[in-house]
């Protein structure tokens, strides 16, 4: 087992009554690499990333983190592994503003009795330290992320993740609301997180985001593992051809 | 993007959290608007002593709707709190006129409110009743709890040290006065500059987002309702203090000028944000409305009356300013072409 991968899953197998939903699926993830996940709808993409985030349980197969095998069982399994999970509705609070989003739940604070006083300066310059880190450009840290655009907000609950050390973010269609000009910043938002050493699995059907984004495609059918494959090798009319069919292609993208 | 040397603007310092924005505002435009107007009707209106007089009635409800702007702000309710008001006050109040230490009578009233408060964020909370439904029943059965315990029976005669509580004056502001502006300095500093405010306005923001951080959404829910009754007891305390008596239908009702002063004070009912400087200022209006109409020499019915219109408008002017409701369709008859 090499090392260098940041996660390796191997051979899962989940079932849904009866519906052999992943079958002996492995797939594997680089420090600082971006993996897409494509495949129509029930391929198994979304119980693939939930397990891997720990919300549900293969019923066979290996999870290795740094080469090690692991057991992931619950999101602060995850969470312990530096695996964040990027949630559909975001997980934002739209009457609260950027930083009290940032830090919901890990408040900087003091406390005076059983009081938890607010250290909203501290919170205040650690959340400007993180949004310059990845060049996000907010409007202003103490509007509520209501007033925010899409892309936006969407960049906020990326850097609430960054908030802990975080070695994988995997994202389930974070563009699909998106404007063009405003999934052109999450987009954005991804490159920098690969220039930080953060591997990102992304679940998306836009193959132009796809191609511009991953430097491994893998695509999944019917639960199966179709192939995996680097966007520098094949192009779009490929990847539909997988995964339409099934049948993987080699390297000068011939149907294998 | 080349825009890595962008600065995050953090905007005008006090502005963080909103509780100075165009709300608060709009209430005090409304609240002198009322002044003016009140004082050209009728001169009697615009003295020292009546404002400390319409501040002092005002005071038991202001430290209600302080705790309501809690509740409301996480997207809850709490109709009662007239019945924890006279439940508590007619028990500690009979505990100390037959004796009794006022220290410990002060914390009977206080602790029986707040227990009554976790009761309710228990059933909320735990149970899963909705706020509404939950607090209509303890409103019901806490008031029979009173009626109960003392129906027909007129308590008086507290001890002084606990009178001073509603009579007494410092510097010429009364008591009661001093203890409401304490409450809403404290309720806000706890809404604006603490965690617990903060989980607050998630829970009633979203409440799933606060609980995939981790944090236990019931127990937040339950304390918001134990500091309701916090702010009853002393909402209570200082109402009979005022009055130097209790009784089991004390409070009756006062759940709706409590809930009507934090509605115009501009929370959203639809949770999420509150803003004590405007349940303050809906409580003072709410006063001076009821004041105006006694020194206009109108029937106390008027006073109802004029309370639900005044409800109706700050929901509505609410849902307009969040763009609920949509602007309103003029039938095209009716459009004058210019």
């Amino acid at each position: 087992m090499s090392t260098k991968e940041f996660l390796t899953v191997s051979n899962l197998n989940k079932w849904y009554d009866g519906l052999h939903a992943l079958q002996n699926v492995s797939l594997k993830i680089g420090k600082g690499e971006v993996v897409a996940l494509v495949g129509d709808n029930g391929s198994g993409k979304s119980s693939l990333v939930k397990i891997i985030a720990g919300a549900q349980h293969s019923d066979d197969g290996e999870i290795f983190i740094n080469g090690k095998m692991v057991s992931v069982t619950s999101p602060k399994d995850a969470s312990s592994f530096g695996i964040a999970a990027l949630h559909q509705n975001l997980g934002l609070v739209g009457s609260l503003n950027v930083f009290e989003n940032i830090f919901l739940g890990r408040e900087e604070t003091r406390s005076i009795g059983p009081i938890k006083i607010l250290d909203k300066k501290k919170m205040r310059k650690r959340a400007i330290e993180l949004l310059e880190e990845l060049s996000i450009d907010v409007p202003r840290l103490d509007v509520p992320v209501l007033s925010m655009s899409g892309g936006q907000r969407q960049c906020v609950a990326i850097s609430r993740l960054l908030l802990d050390q975080v070695n994988l973010i995997l994202m389930d269609e974070p563009m699909a609301a998106l404007g063009v000009a405003e999934g052109k910043k999450v987009l954005d938002m991804i490159e920098r997180l690969k220039e930080k050493g953060v591997s990102v699995l992304i679940i998306s059907h836009n193959l132009e985001h796809v191609f511009s984004i991953a430097d491994r495609i893998s695509v999944l059918k019917n639960g199966r593992m179709v192939g995996t494959v680097s966007p520098k090798q094949v192009n779009r009319s490929d990847v539909v051809r997988m995964i339409t069919t099934g049948e993987s292609v080699d390297s000068d993208g011939a149907t294998q | 993007m080349s825009n890595s040397n962008k600065k995050v603007k953090t905007g005008a310092a006090g502005r963080a959290d909103g509780s100075f924005s165009v709300d608060g505002l709009g209430i005090t435009a409304v609240l002198l608007a009322i002044i003016v107007i009140f004082s050209f009707v009728n001169p009697r209106f615009l003295s020292t002593a009546n404002f400390l007089n319409i501040l002092s009635q005002a005071a038991p409800f202001i430290i209600m709707a302080v705790g309501m702007t809690f509740v409301i702000t996480a997207a809850g309710i709490d109709l009662s709190v007239g019945s924890i008001l006279a439940l508590s006050t007619v028990i500690g109040f009979e505990f100390m006129s037959s004796g009794g230490s006022p220290v410990v009578g002060v914390m009977i009233i206080i602790i029986v409110a707040i227990a009554l408060g976790l009761l309710n964020g228990v059933l909320v909370a735990y149970l899963a009743i909705p706020p509404f439904i939950a607090t209509l029943a303890t409103m019901v059965s806490l008031r029979g709890l009173a009626l109960l315990h003392s129906a027909g029976t007129m308590h008086f005669g507290l001890p002084e040290s606990v009178a001073f509580i509603g009579q007494g004056e410092i510097l010429g502001i009364p008591m009661s006065v001093l203890v409401a502006l304490f409450s809403a300095l404290f309720g806000y500093f706890l809404l604006n500059f603490t965690q617990f405010g903060i989980y607050c306005r998630a829970l009633g923001g979203n409440k799933e987002a606060l609980r995939l951080t981790g944090v236990s959404v019931k127990l937040v829910e339950v304390l918001v309702y134990g500091f309701m009754g916090l702010m009853v007891g002393l909402g209570g305390l200082v109402m009979i203090a005022r009055i130097d008596s209790t009784q089991a239908t004390i409070g009756t009702a006062s759940e709706i000028h409590v809930i009507a002063a934090v509605i115009i004070g501009g929370t959203s009912l639809f949770g999420g944000k509150g803003s004590i400087y405007g349940s303050v200022a809906g409580a003072v209006l709410l006063s001076m409305v009821a004041n105006a109409l006694v020194i206009g020499g109108a029937d106390f019915f008027w006073q109802l009356v004029i309370t639900g219109i005044i409800v109706l408008f700050a929901v509505l002017i609410g849902n307009l300013r969040e763009g609920r409701i949509s602007t309103v369709k003029v039938p095209s008859f009716l459009k004058v072409k210019f």
